[in-house]
């Protein structure tokens, strides 16, 4: 009984992280298509359909990162301190990010003329670099075996920056990218406009080839410094989703290459969320590999029995709201100008 | 010479200063997420429910400035969750799992007000009224629930309960219930609630007593004026009540505190009351007025009840003389200025009954015009008085701040406050510019008598179209 619901909040954990990895990951890649947009007429017209995408979802993501956090320490709370302890400059450097954008959301509508137009560009595109690279680079950190429990075991930067987080970080740069240019042809569609269709349909081939080299790269990065957490990758719990992100990956670039606009944004969703379930599940039952499972990193179960509550609290009273926000959303009864 | 030895100390002293600042400054943003919704609700009803297109106006003016401090809160809180584990990961490992639960709560909160914020935001054209309106009105719930999972959190800190420890100290099994509904909660509670209702009030309606002082007597100016700070008035007498009563709770619950807050050196009967002054390490007082056995009078209705003295506890498990001296004078701020926002709120009543409208004295506005500022020092300094006071443990009788602290080196911590703190300035400088842009678009739009939408152009809405229609 302790064990089920122990392995359910560490599942409502991973979930929370891939919904993270998957809003967030739309957002942030569209700055990084702002940031590489460049200059002239079709990068203005890019930048305002970026703009335009942004504004009914922004912050929202924020939400799944803090439920993640709270998750992490109320029910895993030494996972929570060991992560800390050793991957604090990661952190540190992933907030900035967080804290830019926050001030990018600000200052952008106030921003007049070209100059400070330029700087808000910037702002938006690096806090959508730093912030993806370096939250993913934790979880390469912890899937590398160099968190210790509790204390560092080993000097917190050869914790924080190695292969596998370096690795980890660039996945998910070429996945937010991957995801936000998916989407936005979504949008450029839902606006009817032609050309910025084509524009990052282009692009989101371009990221599906980066996605698939990064990824490529990572496994190579994952089989040197954890041969145990590939085992499991090919051969385990991470399998199914490790296949799953390996066929639908290239789906996408396929359907947008060829201009089918069909199920490429649910395969978009689908090949994101299963990079980070294949990888959270081969580790299974470890938390941290090797060292820390599950169960030894537990809180007493009443805690879980609470945080199975809250879940399902959330659950009932979220999904409810989102729909209606999707429902109102869809019946543009959110959109205060006519595009 | 002195940076070297600031460097080379551990990491406490900034990680301390670290907490305190980006706290400090979420607080800030807290009355307007929590209860700048049930103002603007309560004035878009005013609209909906007497047709007064001049009550709607302002509500949808308050929604956007809502929407902007909810932008900014909602990073700054969530770097202060990223903080408990950057500069206490040692608190967080050992009681997590009771301390956090609060906190879980808080997530729910969170998603609703995202979500909702988003649909009263942008609802404001298409939507019909009455739905836009119960929408919003899902905001003042979601906003008290998440009040309340932060102070659960924080009532945990200062009265620990519902864990059980082991032999070395660590958690052994938790009571769900007993660590969310510990002692402190229900006087914390109530104090802090009220506290950010009658201060979002007091803000907001000073706005407008500022702009009676510069001669604008329309009607737009009354009923802004009006409708928060009759809130705000009533709640200003409740809010000294609930306030004693917590001082009280202390006694018991907290009673290093209790001494700090009063300055008291011994634990005895007829303690007097002290207004200012300082505590000396010898335990003497110097400067302040005393007022003979009003202390125990307080705490026991009478002057033959004991109050708790600091020297009754062993030096490392009280507060030292300085943060009992910080503890005492923001104490004496805090009580100062919720009496006078008081005595404010019984000026008002007087006169609105008396007379039967707002009152006309310049005297009257001025001090509307301070009480927003005044409501906004009491709750830091009360925040500064429950908190310091609470030294030297980050887990009242269980475990030190020192003992929670990162093992990263001071200097990293000190680079880490020194960006915050810059990064933080341009946060707080754009946030006003937003806000005095908005303001001078306002008043544009109010002369020339435009009724055209004014969350337009705004960083949260989208700007007018610049796609090709």
């Amino acid at each position: 009984m302790t064990a089920a619901l122990a392995n359910l909040s560490a599942l409502v954990l991973l979930i929370t992280v891939t919904a993270y990895s998957v809003a967030g990951g739309v957002d942030f890649g569209a700055g990084i298509w702002d940031l590489l947009a460049g200059g002239g007429e079709q990068a203005h017209e890019a930048r305002a359909l970026i703009d335009h995408a942004m504004a009914p979802v922004w912050e929202a993501n924020n939400v799944w990162l803090v439920f993640s956090i709270v998750v992490c320490w109320t029910g895993f709370p030494l996972l929570f301190q060991s992560v800390f302890a050793s991957l604090y400059p990661l952190f540190s450097l992933a907030l900035l990010g967080v804290i830019l954008r926050g001030a990018f959301f600000a200052f952008r509508h106030i921003a007049s003329g070209p100059r400070m137009e330029r700087a808000s560009s910037l702002v938006f595109g690096i806090s959508s670099v730093v912030t993806p690279f370096f939250f993913a680079a934790t979880l390469g950190a912890i899937a590398s075996g160099r968190v210790g429990i509790g204390e560092p075991t080993v000097p917190v930067w050869e914790a924080c920056f190695n292969p596998m987080s370096i690795s980890f970080g660039l996945v998910a740069l070429a996945a937010t990218a991957f995801s936000g240019a998916s989407f936005l042809v979504g949008d450029a569609r839902r606006y009817g406009i032609p050309d910025m269709v084509d524009y990052f349909r282009r692009r989101a081939v371009v990221a599906t080839f980066g996605l698939i080299a990064t990824g490529a790269l990572g496994l190579v990065a994952i089989g040197f410094e954890a041969p145990r957490l590939l085992g499991s990758m090919i051969g385990g719990l991470g399998t199914p989703f490790a296949l799953a992100a390996i066929v639908m990956t290239p789906l996408v670039g396929f359907l947008l290459w060829r201009g089918r606009f069909v199920w490429y944004r649910v395969l978009t969703v689908g090949a994101v969320s299963s990079l980070v379930l294949a990888w959270g599940l081969a580790q299974a039952p470890f938390m941290l590999p090797g060292t820390l499972t599950v169960s030894k990193a537990a809180a007493p179960v009443a805690t879980h029995v609470a945080l199975a509550i809250v879940t399902g609290v959330l659950v009932l009273l979220v999904a409810p709201s989102l729909g209606l926000l999707v429902y109102f959303d869809q019946r543009s009864a959110l959109e205060p100008t006519k595009y | 010479m002195r940076l070297a030895i600031l460097l080379a100390a551990d990491a406490l002293l900034p990680s301390r200063i670290q907490m305190a600042f980006t706290l400090a400054y979420h607080i800030l943003l807290v009355p307007f997420g929590v209860a700048l919704p049930f103002y603007t609700l309560l004035m878009e009803g005013i609209g909906i429910f007497r047709g007064d297109p001049i009550a709607l106006r302002i509500a949808r003016r308050w929604s956007v400035v809502m929407a902007v401090q909810f932008a900014v809160g909602a990073v700054t809180g969530t770097i202060l969750s990223f903080e408990f584990g950057i500069l206490w990961p040692k608190m967080l490992g050992r009681f997590g799992a009771a301390f956090g639960l609060g906190f879980a709560i808080e997530g729910i909160a969170f998603f609703l007000e995202a979500i909702f914020i988003g649909i009263y935001l942008y609802g404001w054209r298409r939507l019909p009224p009455r739905i836009h309106f119960v929408m919003g009105l899902v905001l003042i719930p979601a906003g008290l629930l998440g009040a309340f999972g932060v102070v659960s959190s924080n009532a945990w800190m200062n009265t620990p309960g519902g864990v059980t420890l082991d032999a070395s100290g660590q958690l052994g099994s938790v009571d769900a219930l007993a660590a969310l509904f510990t002692k402190a909660l229900p006087y914390e509670f109530w104090h802090f609630v009220i506290a950010i209702y009658l201060t979002a009030g007091f803000f907001v309606a000073s706005i407008y007593a500022v702009a009676w002082l510069r001669g604008r007597r329309d009607q737009y100016q009354r009923l802004a004026f009006a409708v928060p700070f009759t809130i705000a008035a009533l709640l200003a007498p409740v809010e000294v009540v609930v306030g004693d009563l917590s001082a009280r709770g202390l006694v018991s619950d907290q009673p290093t505190k209790f001494a700090a807050m009063e300055i008291n050196w011994k634990t005895q009967s007829h303690v007097p009351e002290i207004i200012g002054g300082l505590l000396t390490g010898s335990g003497e007082v110097v400067l302040g007025i005393v007022i003979p056995s009003l202390d125990s009078i307080l705490v026991g209705y009478s002057p033959d009840a004991v109050a708790p003295g600091l020297s009754s506890f062993a030096p490392d498990a009280r507060p030292t003389t300085i943060e009992a001296n910080i503890t005492h004078l923001a104490f004496d701020l805090m009580v100062g200025l919720g009496t006078a926002g008081a005595a404010l709120a019984a000026w008002y009543f007087f006169v609105l009954i008396r007379r039967r409208d707002l009152p006309q004295s310049r005297w009257f506005y001025r001090g509307a015009a301070l009480a927003g500022v005044g409501a906004y020092v009491a709750v830091e300094s009360g925040w500064v008085t429950t908190e310091v006071g609470r030294q030297p443990w980050i887990v009242y009788n269980a475990m030190r701040v020192s003992d929670a602290v990162t093992s990263a080196p001071a200097a990293y911590v000190w680079t880490m406050l020194a960006l915050l703190v810059m990064v933080y300035a341009v946060i707080g400088i754009i946030f006003v510019t937003v806000v005095l842009k908005l303001r001078a678009r306002w008043r544009r739009d109010d002369l020339a008598e435009l009724t055209e939408t004014p969350e337009e152009g705004v960083p949260y809405g989208p700007r007018p179209a610049t796609l090709r229609s």
